[in-house]
């Protein structure tokens, strides 16, 4: 059977510089050609990605697992295409939804009703798709009754189960899910775990961060497990789980897991976090 | 609807502890060539027209919450629009028309004023809440994709609809005044294009680079202000001196301000100027979307 998603040799490098220091302004920016005229040494780099190869078939629900700063969720940027890989090559055969984080784009000042619009639009929903799906996402969410309130006043939970509902009908063939069930009650994560199961029964693909081992061991197919940027994969998806859980619980020194600095790193051995 | 039935049957058969082995079935069908290619960033390419009309949904969108947002917590509401080319025009009217007396082509000075202030409260306006939409929007940037020029398009939309709603005043002093009104009224609506094309060269050049380098967000309200006094807004070109004259209108906007006097109050349409900023405005506009694309890739790595 073809692939869906092909990912071959893919890397990013993040240059430490450009971590500490996101936004020199324009007289840094100037006072940097001198200095990198005279310092030829290369700059110290952080690999997030380094030479990940896989493919995932149409139908498969493949979990993503590491640990903190491993590359996981550079990994899913690239798919979706927000971030731009330093070198390698990804196909996708068909539409791509991804929800990385609970609602992006919300607008305090606005109501449910309008950021169920808003948010649909940012997620690549057609107007006339959110208005058909309209109720049943309101229906899931379980807030109808707020629907014209802004969301500025709404609780937590309320605002994340209307965020997870547009997310949820969006039907894309692939689906980019990063740590989004973390947060909800029991009762939403189960049902948010029900919506994912029959996502995938439709034959759509879905890839997911999570943390949630339990979850990923009954609903993944496949299971990918990221160390310092470097894919790894076992037999089956309970083996590289267990891998996983057993080179965590070893409790090696915490920076062993840190993606590796080349030489002519300074002290700074923090991992930012948006890797 | 068969298939699919089938397919969830097999599906709920086995789903208890043994999903790792279940072979998925697949519904979807595949096309042949990839829809979406992700490969490492080129140098230079050009902006992608056809992705930034697939997306037009979302353009609408944003102007629509960005609207209705301005308006949900002001009590004034739309009148702000308004208030704040009018003020500016009562100001300069008492200390420049009052105390010095500068010229206005014949017109009244209060006319006269308002129809420079008006596209120059659009030019300047949406220039500078254009250059904060892409920091603005870090947060979009950095979880969701889609086209980036977007977020300084939708800036520029929500201006141009305070601009259409300010020029309603502009009609009831034309009327006030008794402004005769010819045919030269038809290149209005080419003027407002023109000025469009303008801002949002200027839009998508300051909107990357202000991602990189925040001073450009610092140095523009002075920019601004220099460009304003280097442009016939609060005085007619007829009072700078003819050797100049090709000189000032290297001004993209000069040219564009000249004309929509000509066409509304009537005034000489200096067709040079117009060309000459015609030229100007297209190259730039040529080079902000190469700057913007070339910069496009890495937001979401730096912002």
């Amino acid at each position: 059977m073809r692939s869906i998603v092909s990912v071959r040799n893919l890397s990013k490098c993040y240059s430490v510089g450009q971590l500490r220091n996101n936004n020199p302004t324009l007289r840094e920016a100037l006072m940097r050609v001198p200095r990198s005229l005279l310092d030829r040494r290369p700059s110290s780099t952080l690999w997030a990605l380094q030479d990940v190869s896989f493919e995932v078939k149409p139908g498969e629900v493949v979990g993503i697992i590491g640990r903190n700063g491993a590359g996981k969720s550079t990994l899913l940027k690239i798919l979706a295409q927000i971030v731009k890989p330093t070198s390698g090559e990804v196909d996708i055969y068909g539409r791509v939804g991804s929800l990385l984080q609970v609602g992006t784009g919300f607008h305090p000042d606005l109501t449910g009703r309008e950021n169920v619009f808003l948010n649909g639009a940012l997620l690549g929903m057609k107007a006339a798709e959110i208005r058909s799906k309209f109720d049943e996402i309101v229906a899931f969410s379980e807030v109808g009754r707020f629907l014209e309130t802004p969301v500025k006043y709404y609780s937590s939970g309320m605002y994340l189960r209307l965020a997870f509902a547009i997310a949820a009908h969006l039907e894309p063939e692939v689906l980019l899910l990063d740590e989004v069930l973390a947060v909800g009650d029991e009762s939403f994560q189960r049902k948010c775990l029900e919506k994912i199961k029959s996502v995938s029964r439709d034959g759509r693909t879905i890839l997911f961060v999570s943390h949630n081992l339990r979850a990923l061991e009954r609903h993944c197919s496949r299971v990918l497990f990221i160390r310092s940027g470097v894919l790894h994969e076992g037999f089956d998806a309970q083996s590289t789980i267990a891998e996983y859980l057993s080179e965590v619980s070893e409790n090696v020194a915490p920076q062993a897991s840190l993606p590796q600095l080349e030489p002519n790193a300074p002290e700074d051995r923090r991992t930012p976090d948006f890797i | 609807m068969a298939i699919s039935k089938k397919a969830s049957l097999t599906w709920a058969q086995k789903d208890d502890y043994t999903s790792a082995q279940i072979k998925p079935r697949t519904l979807v069908e595949l096309p042949t060539t990839p829809s979406i290619r992700i490969r490492a960033s080129r140098k230079w390419s050009g902006i992608n027209l056809r992705e930034i009309w697939s997306h037009r949904e979302l353009l609408y969108f944003m102007v629509w919450r960005d609207l209705k947002v301005r308006y949900k917590q002001t009590l004034l509401g739309v009148s702000w629009v308004i208030i704040q080319p009018v003020l500016m025009t009562l100001i300069f009217a008492v200390f420049l028309g009052r105390l010095t007396h500068i010229p206005s082509d014949g017109v009244p000075y209060i006319l006269f004023l308002y129809s420079g202030l008006l596209p120059w409260t659009y030019f300047s306006n949406s220039v500078s809440t254009s250059s904060h939409s892409l920091i603005a929007s870090a947060q979009m940037i950095t979880k969701v994709y889609f086209p980036r020029s977007i977020v300084p398009l939708a800036a520029i939309m929500v201006r141009l609809c305070d601009f259409l709603v300010a020029a309603a005043i502009l009609v009831g002093l034309m009327i006030y005044y008794g402004q005769p009104v010819g045919l030269s009224i038809l290149l209005a609506p080419f003027l407002i294009l023109h000025l469009t094309l303008l801002i949002l060269a200027l839009s998508l050049c300051f909107a990357a680079l202000n991602i990189k380098y925040r001073d450009v967000g610092t140095v523009l309200p002075v920019l601004l202000q220099l460009w304003m006094f280097a442009s016939p807004i609060i005085y007619p070109v007829s009072l700078v001196d003819p050797k100049w004259r090709l000189a000032y209108s290297l001004n993209p906007l000069a040219g564009i301000v000249g004309g929509f006097r000509a066409a509304l109050l009537g005034s000489e349409l200096d067709v040079r100027s117009l060309l000459i900023s015609a030229v100007i405005t297209l190259t730039l506009l040529v080079y902000a979307t190469f700057v913007f694309r070339r910069m496009e890739d890495q937001f979401a790595d730096v912002v």
